[in-house]
């Protein structure tokens, strides 16, 4: 007990420090900390303010604390870019973290490229390839040396989503998603992906999200995906689709054998709800992974924000400063060329273990890839990792 | 074309018409008897939705029972803004009444925000969320049918009042000539103050459906208030007796250009602006 509280008491100290400094170097984050994906982007600061603590408990960045400045980007492209532009032009920062949402970073690929800062991004997931006629982040960035992707593309998504719906032994699979950049080339490529694996797509149904001006209704895209009897539900959306999803697959009688939900984040509440046991999700962390990395990121979170990482945004929050400290201590100095050298050779900390920046299929820096991904299975209140295997907490179980 | 699919699609429409109807008509109060335009009316819609939440995490009370809580608890608070802010501009341009409500939006989803953050939440403990009674291969849900039966009773209740009670006859006069009104000794005042606490009411109790059926976020009335944007201006700006037919049109027309196009679900906001762009133009015509 007198541990935390010293651990928490050092911990705001130094988070303090580094928040209220107008000295040291500065870090330009953007986050959507208001509007429908305020859960994500309010995770991400939490994430954020962890790794802010710890670094400058460790000392800071080149003998100074460490100093971040949160813009809002409400998830929306319009104020996504002001919010950056405010951050180059009167915040000075030389160095952006943060990111969510394929729409807010297509809209700041112009900017990005006027100002190149080093950016170290943790969103924004739709690579673009593979899809004719449209250009997506890493087709358009992916070359730049000033651009550092953290996230998984969304190849990585769907390629880790198609193996574990291989694993189920599904022969056909309804697919619906959202239709904006996030779910559109995501199910584009999820199609693609499944077939090659030898995997019938019955159906790719679009919906429009509750984060986007849906009202939640869903029952003309789900009936038309149990018309098809697949084995599998394969759906692509946001958090705040979960709740209406699941309640009118099982309305509408609707038995799959899974149920495969693929949205960045989870309501934390949902467990308990009966429509959630046997359903599936794809996930970048949990607090009940048992590496050591994970096991300390889970217990200092706790501590500090007195809740559970749920959204795996956290971990890559915490991941992504971390890795700007180690660069810019390890550079000596904020000069980019150097610092780009030492995020391009170095290896960094985060919950999910070590890590460092390789190519992609076009990107020259790409941080996680599939190997990020788990599958977990509500089963009786309980999210249990059931894919990887080599990860799994307890075995698949179908809904039927 | 699969004729059960057919089916469920006319059945889903209806069934969903009762919450527009139930959201739309309160913000045709607001028009209709006070002239005032609420673009804060999503919020309270969104309050309701919250209180629900939150008397159930708190108290175990399910959504059913507290019904009977923020009822009483959005009339009030419907009540306070009016008295507070609403009555200061009755008499400004249109302009300054939008931004007020406008404002008023913004601040209680941002102590939404503040409060329960911007997670989407869930009334997890309930049994009813999905169950659907099947019928010739048609589902009918259980909660879109009460939603549906709640509505109707709400909003006929409604109409009742506005023709038969003194109440509802002074809200009309109002509506008709506000000095009129005042001059036969109407209380013009409190005429409005009780309509526009019983329009936060009315988007109350919808907004403890909608936790019901979805998640609450700051945002979640956003998506309602431009479908009953939509059913008033169908109905006639100002004409509560017509919103039952607009909504019931608005939502089975979506229901079915959902189901029956590909991706139609994407179009659902498409239907609606298309709804409204042709009775406008119908009425345009009419009055040339």
């Amino acid at each position: 007990m007198i541990k935390t509280a010293r651990f928490l008491t050092s911990l705001a100290l130094a988070g303090l420090l580094g928040l209220a400094s107008a000295q040291g170097v500065s870090i330009g984050i953007l986050s959507p900390l208001t509007g429908g994906s305020a859960g994500t982007g309010q995770a991400q600061r939490a994430g954020f303010e962890l790794a802010l603590a710890e670094i400058n408990a460790a000392g800071g960045v080149l003998g100074e604390p460490l100093r971040i400045i949160i813009e809002d980007t409400q998830a929306n492209p319009a104020v996504g870019l002001a919010a950056f532009e405010k951050l180059m032009t009167e915040d000075d920062v030389e160095f952006i973290a943060g990111g969510f949402s394929s729409g807010v970073t297509l809209a700041l690929v112009e900017s990005f490229r006027t100002f190149q800062p080093i950016v170290m991004w943790i969103g924004g997931a739709v690579s673009g390839i593979g899809i004719d006629g449209f250009d997506g982040i890493e087709e358009l960035i992916g070359e730049e040396d000033w651009f550092f992707h953290i996230h998984p593309w969304d190849y990585h998504n769907v390629g880790a989503a198609t193996a574990f719906a291989a694993q189920t032994g599904s022969e056909t699979v309804a697919l619906l998603h959202e239709d904006s950049a996030f779910g559109g080339p995501g199910s584009a490529g999820a199609q693609a992906l499944l077939e090659e694996a030898g995997m019938t797509v019955t159906l790719r149904e679009a919906f429009t999200s509750t984060l986007l001006g849906g009202t939640g209704d869903f029952r003309a895209a789900i009936s038309k995906a149990a018309a098809t009897n697949a084995d599998m539900l394969y759906w692509i959306g946001y958090d705040s689709d979960v709740v209406p999803l699941s309640g009118q697959i099982r309305e509408l009688n609707f038995r799959p054998q899974h149920i495969f939900g693929a949205p960045p984040g989870w309501p934390t509440e949902f467990a308990a709800a009966p429509e959630a046991q046997c359903v599936t999700g794809l996930i970048g962390f949990m607090p009940n992974l048992t590496n050591p990395e994970a096991i300390a990121f889970t217990r200092d979170y706790r501590a500090m924000h007195g809740v559970d990482p749920d959204n795996y945004m956290a971990a890559l929050a915490y991941a992504n400063l971390w890795a700007y400290a180690d660069a810019i201590n390890a550079a000596g100095s904020t000069d980019q060329d150097a610092v780009i050298a030492e995020l391009e050779a170095g290896t960094f900390r985060s919950p999910i273990g070590d890590w460092s920046f390789e190519p992609s299929v076009i990107a020259k820096h790409q941080g996680f890839g599939e190997d990020l991904w788990l599958v977990f299975q509500y089963q009786n209140g309980v999210r249990e990792i059931v894919w990887p295997i080599e990860k799994a907490t307890a075995p698949l179980v179908s809904c039927r | 074309m699969d004729t059960t699919l057919l089916v469920q699609a006319l059945v889903s429409g209806v069934l969903a018409a009762g919450l527009y109807a139930l959201v739309s008509v309160g913000l045709a109060l607001a028009i209709g008897v006070i002239g005032i335009v609420n673009f804060a009316h999503g919020e309270f819609f969104m309050v309701g939705a919250f209180l629900a939440y939150q008397l159930f995490v708190t108290f175990g009370i399910d959504p059913v029972w507290s019904l009977f809580i923020v009822a009483p608890a959005l009339f009030a608070l419907g009540a306070i803004i009016y008295t507070s802010t609403i009555r200061f501009v009755l008499k400004a341009p249109e302009l300054n009444q939008m931004l007020l409500t406008f404002g008023i939006g913004i601040i209680l989803q941002n102590l939404a925000l503040l409060i329960w953050g911007g997670d989407p939440r869930t009334i997890a403990g309930i049994t009813y969320r999905g169950i659907g009674y099947q019928i010739g291969g048609v589902s009918i849900g259980l909660v879109p049918l009460a939603s549906f039966v709640v509505s109707l009773v709400l909003v006929l209740g409604l109409y009742w009042m506005l023709a038969r009670t003194p109440l509802g006859r002074a809200m009309r006069a109002v509506a008709q000539n506000r000095t009129g009104a005042a001059l036969v000794g109407l209380e013009v005042n409190r005429v409005y103050l009780v309509a526009f606490a019983l329009s936060a009411l009315l988007a109350g109790i919808g907004g403890v459906m909608i936790a019901v059926i979805q998640s609450p976020t700051p945002v979640v009335g956003f998506a309602f208030t431009l479908k009953a944007f939509a059913i008033v201006v169908v109905a006639g700006l100002g004409n509560i007796r017509g919103i039952l037919f607009a909504a019931l049109f608005v939502a089975v027309a979506e229901s079915l250009v959902a189901t029956l196009v590909p991706n139609g679900d994407t179009l659902r906001n498409a239907v609606f602006f298309a709804i409204i762009f042709a009775v406008l133009i119908r009425r345009s015509w009419r009055t040339a």
